[in-house]
């Protein structure tokens, strides 16, 4: 019972936030210069043509009455629908965010399992030469930003080698691309999002097995008789993994939204890229829907962090 | 030579020093040449300050020690060199040489059930199923005094209290069948009362399971009951050991008596600490090491260690050791007179309640009622007195603490000169409250660590209005002389000082906005034996000088006894006795009070010799 009122009382106040976020990027976008008609027409288009679309799209409208109508909408289950693609934006979202959830996904469980291994062996040789080895590679791929990894992957497996496609769908026009047909264009694209997470989830893991090697209890183990694989597996590990919950908790928002940056190097028909399209052709609808859609997931996400880190916590109660 | 299950020769560590790279040059000797035995069935202690190595010989013995360190001479055990084993071979033995460690919360898997705990070692050692180890956990954690076993197995550790998880620590090093364990300050941190059930539980277990027991501890009063041989370590090195009946009768090494003297015992009039601190290691006095802090030195004492002296039952590395005079000589008994306390109440509490609401936390907390932590408590406090709150852990002696400094909502009446503070305006009430000033346990977490000593106290100063640089000097100086500092100290920060130093500057700190009165919360647990006595005197000193009043906070009823003029015992909240220091360490009228006071170490039990024995 405790739990519920407590998931109540965060999910309130997480509402009210998102409200505030959505209200601010609706003024964001109605203030920026330009004007989606001109994204669509193009620049030749006659002024009646513009009058024309502007009164069907609504945008002729005053900005307090298109904000309540985006309410209103809302209320009614509708986001309306985009104005470069048109096909309703929350059918356009969910297609969109199941390729990112895929992508996504399959490059958390490959880093999960790199950085545990790689993260674990960093933490027990910690001040030795085989932990600081790990670490400088670690710190290496930390550097990089993904775009930079992104490219290199193209340039050498798919211009050199010819292996793996460069990129995906180019126009949101095109039909849509099923999530078994993107296997192949998310290899790349996978890859990068591994090298940017593994360093930071394997950093952070060793960090933490080798503070809770240092713990008394380790100590009072070997006085037992213990050897140190049994001290790592049956103690050190399960207190160690701890912390990392925690930061995959807060990683769970950009699982959902995907990353602009690789999607948009790979061309990957993920929500990311969405995003970054629709603000280029200031497709209100979609934009908004997005962060709509970013915002309660990210409140989910950390919700789920909370309640799984409370059930590996002996000392709530819950275990 | 039978029945010996330890015997350490000429046991060495060298430990790298704390910064900077491993190198032949960083080590520094943390122990040397220390000779020991333990047999079947007995206890040793191993008695000595914080950095006199103790620990550390206990590491070595079990080869638990960083690594990188060092280790010179024999630790045989059943006839074996520990020392020359392999790891595998050592691990092997590791359990049959138990320990248990200070500090049983973090000794304990947070998020393992004290039933694997506890069961581990012995599935490691005999192979055992799982159920069958279980089963003999039930037996053990029953054996060690856990009620209910059975039930309480699949619990984690933050469900026991300190001296449940103390209790399961020792079970779950009994679960390896030991024939010898290792216990290191086993009940530091544990309240009076707990530690002595602690003490005869690893007493009885010794002669019930025939193990030799090696107790590590800085209290030698703790280990008079108990001990049959013993050995007392100053900065690394043994300075006096044998039999420890013979000890106690007649100590030799004027350090044993300085320590013996050190720590307070009812009944007790004088109070002598040790000017000085121990040596770290790496600057070392060629030489007997204590002749910086020792009264009977000589010219002789610096240029070698001293040779043993002694007999067949007790020998003392000294020159001129002072075995002639017994310690009851030294320590006066106390007198009984008591000044009638003068004029009217300072301070009046009057039917104070203090409830804390349970915090809610992330996911929730109930709100249920808590039982308030500080039950329709009233207590005068007269002007010059000292009052002493004694109680374990959890019986509310803090939250009174904090209560007389108005840091808490409280119901009921704190009254000052018969005003109270609520009555008064905003700034009348600040320089009212200036009035009862605070020293807290640990000094070097009440201390800006980033501001020099001179600046802490002038800070105090500052807040009472004063601003001149010169005068503020001036008094910065005087302040530092008074609690005994000297003024060079002024420029350095909180960490480059020692403990009982840093106290002392908590106390000029405090004495800064002239108080009537100082709480006094805990102000000796965190330092050393030698040097808590010398803060005890200091305190009683500046009382007498001064007509300074005493709110003093501790479980330590001896360490209360010897400062306070009354005493409040308090029980879940409640005092359940206020008297007179005598009439309570004499004649305790409530229950729990004796029981306190039957804890608490006393004069004349060290003191008494029977010969012929051991
Ligand atoms: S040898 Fe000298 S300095 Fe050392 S304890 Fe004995 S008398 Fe004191």
């Amino acid at each position: 019972m405790r739990i519920l009122g407590g998931i109540g009382r965060k999910l309130g106040s997480a509402a009210l936030s998102l409200a505030i976020l959505i209200t601010l990027t609706f003024v964001l976008v109605h203030v920026a210069p330009g004007s989606p008609v001109y994204q669509i027409l193009g620049p030749k288009a006659s002024p009646a043509s513009i009058r024309e679309l502007n009164h069907a799209l609504g945008l002729d409208l005053p900005f307090w009455h298109q904000y309540f109508r985006w309410w209103l909408d809302l209320a009614h289950g509708q986001l309306g629908t985009s104005y470069s693609v048109e096909r309703p934006v929350g059918s356009l979202i969910v297609s969109y965010e199941l390729n990112t959830l895929a992508l996504q996904i399959v490059s958390l469980v490959a880093s999960l399992l790199i950085a545990f291994a790689l993260g674990l062996a960093h933490g027990v040789f910690y001040d030795r030469t085989p932990g600081r080895i790990i670490g400088g590679v670690e710190l290496a791929l930390y550097a990089m930003p993904s775009f930079f990894s992104g490219t290199l992957l193209i340039l050498l497996f798919s211009m050199q080698l010819g292996w793996f496609p460069a990129g995906g769908l180019e126009n949101l026009r095109l039909a849509h691309q099923t999530v078994a047909s993107n296997a192949l264009h998310m290899a790349l694209p996978c890859v990068t999002i591994v090298l940017l997470t593994v360093p930071v989830l394997s950093r952070y893991f060793a960090q933490s097995v080798h503070e809770e090697l240092g713990r008394d209890y380790v100590r009072s183990a070997a006085a037992r008789g213990a050897s140190p694989s049994r001290i790592l597996l049956h103690h050190v590990i399960r207190n160690a993994l701890r912390p990392l919950v925690t930061v995959l908790g807060l990683s769970l928002p950009s699982i959902f939204a995907g990353g602009v940056v690789v999607e948009t190097v790979f061309s990957y028909p993920g929500l990311g890229w969405l995003l970054w399209r629709s603000a280029l052709a200031q497709d209100y609808p979609v934009l908004i829907g997005i962060v709509l859609v970013i915002g309660i997931l990210t409140v989910l996400g950390n919700l789920l962090a909370d309640i799984v880190n409370t059930l590996l916590d002996p000392r709530t109660g819950y275990a | 030579m039978t029945g010996v299950v330890l015997s350490l020769r000429q046991l060495g560590v060298e430990l790298a020093g704390r910064d900077g790279p491993r190198l032949a040059s960083n080590m520094a000797p943390v122990l040397e040449g220390l000779d020991l035995e333990v047999r079947e069935g007995e206890m040793t202690a191993l008695v000595g300050e914080s950095g006199s190595g103790k620990t550390i010989a206990a590491l070595a013995v079990m080869r638990l020690l960083p690594p990188g360190a060092r280790i010179t001479g024999q630790a045989l055990f059943g006839g074996e060199d520990l020392l020359g084993l392999d790891e595998r071979q050592m691990r092997a033995r590791r359990g049959s040489v138990g320990m248990v460690f200070q500090n049983p919360l973090s000794a304990l898997n947070p998020s393992m059930t004290i039933g694997r705990q506890v069961a581990e070692g012995h599935r490691l050692h005999t192979g055992a199923s799982a159920q069958a180890a279980r089963r003999h956990a039930v037996d053990l954690l029953g054996e060690v005094g856990i009620p209910d076993p059975a039930r309480r197995l699949d619990e984690y550790p933050h469900q026991f209290s300190g001296g449940q998880r103390q209790r399961v620590m020792i079970a779950a090093a009994l679960a390896c069948n030991p024939k010898l364990l290792i216990a290191d300050e086993p009940t530091t941190g544990l309240d009076p009362l707990v530690a002595r059930q602690i003490l005869d539980l690893l007493a009885k277990l010794q002669r019930d399971h025939r193990m030799g027991l090696l107790f590590i501890t800085h209290d030698l009063s703790l280990v008079e009951r108990h001990a049959q041989r013993l050995c007392v370590l100053y900065a690394g090195r043994a300075v006096e050991w044998g039999e420890a009946p013979a000890f106690f009768a007649r100590p030799r090494h004027p350090y044993s008596h300085a320590l013996l003297a050190a720590v307070p015992r009812l009944g007790q009039a004088t109070l002598r600490g040790i000017a000085g601190t121990m040596p770290d290691p790496g600057h070392r006095p060629h030489g007997c090491r204590f002749a910086p802090r020792c009264p009977q030195r000589q010219d002789a004492c610096t240029r070698a260690y001293p040779p043993p002296v002694g007999d067949g039952r007790t020998q003392a590395a000294c020159l001129f050791p002072l075995g002639e005079i017994p310690v009851a000589a030294a320590l006066p008994e106390a007198p009984a007179a008591t000044t009638p306390l003068p004029g009217s109440a300072l301070l009046q509490m009057q039917s104070v309640t203090i409830r804390y609401g349970s915090r809610a936390g992330l996911l929730g907390g109930s709100k249920a009622a808590v039982a308030p932590s500080l039950d329709d408590v009233s207590l005068e406090l007269a002007r010059g007195e000292c009052l002493g709150i004694v109680g374990e852990s959890g019986s509310g002696k803090s939250t009174l603490g904090r209560a007389i400094l108005h840091m808490l909502r409280y119901e009921g009446r704190i009254l000052l000169d018969g005003r109270a503070l609520g009555d008064l305006s905003p700034g009348d009430r600040r320089r009212e409250r200036r009035r009862v000033q605070v020293v807290f346990q640990d000094p070097r977490e009440s201390l800006n660590p980033r501001l020099r000593i001179g600046a802490i106290i002038a800070e105090a100063l500052q807040l009472g209005g004063q601003h001149d640089r010169d005068s503020l000097r001036r008094q910065t100086d005087a302040l530092l002389e008074r609690v005994g500092l000297n003024a060079a100290l002024a420029g350095r920060l909180p960490n480059a000082i020692s403990g009982g130093q840093a106290q002392r500057v908590a106390v000029a700190r405090a004495l800064a906005a002239r108080p009537d009165i100082i709480v006094l919360d805990e102000p000796t647990s965190a330092l050393d034996v030698s040097t808590q006595a010398m803060l005890l005197n200091l305190l009683r000193d500046l009382s007498r000088h001064e007509q300074l009043a005493y709110v003093m906070i501790s479980h330590d009823i001896a360490a209360i006894a010897w400062l306070a003029d009354r005493i409040a015992v308090l029980r879940a909240g409640r005092i359940v006795e206020l008297a007179t220091t005598d009439q309570l360490v004499n004649h305790p009228r409530d229950p729990y009070s004796a029981s306190l006071v039957a804890s608490a170490p006393r004069l004349g039990a060290a003191t008494i010799t029977v010969p012929g024995e051991a």
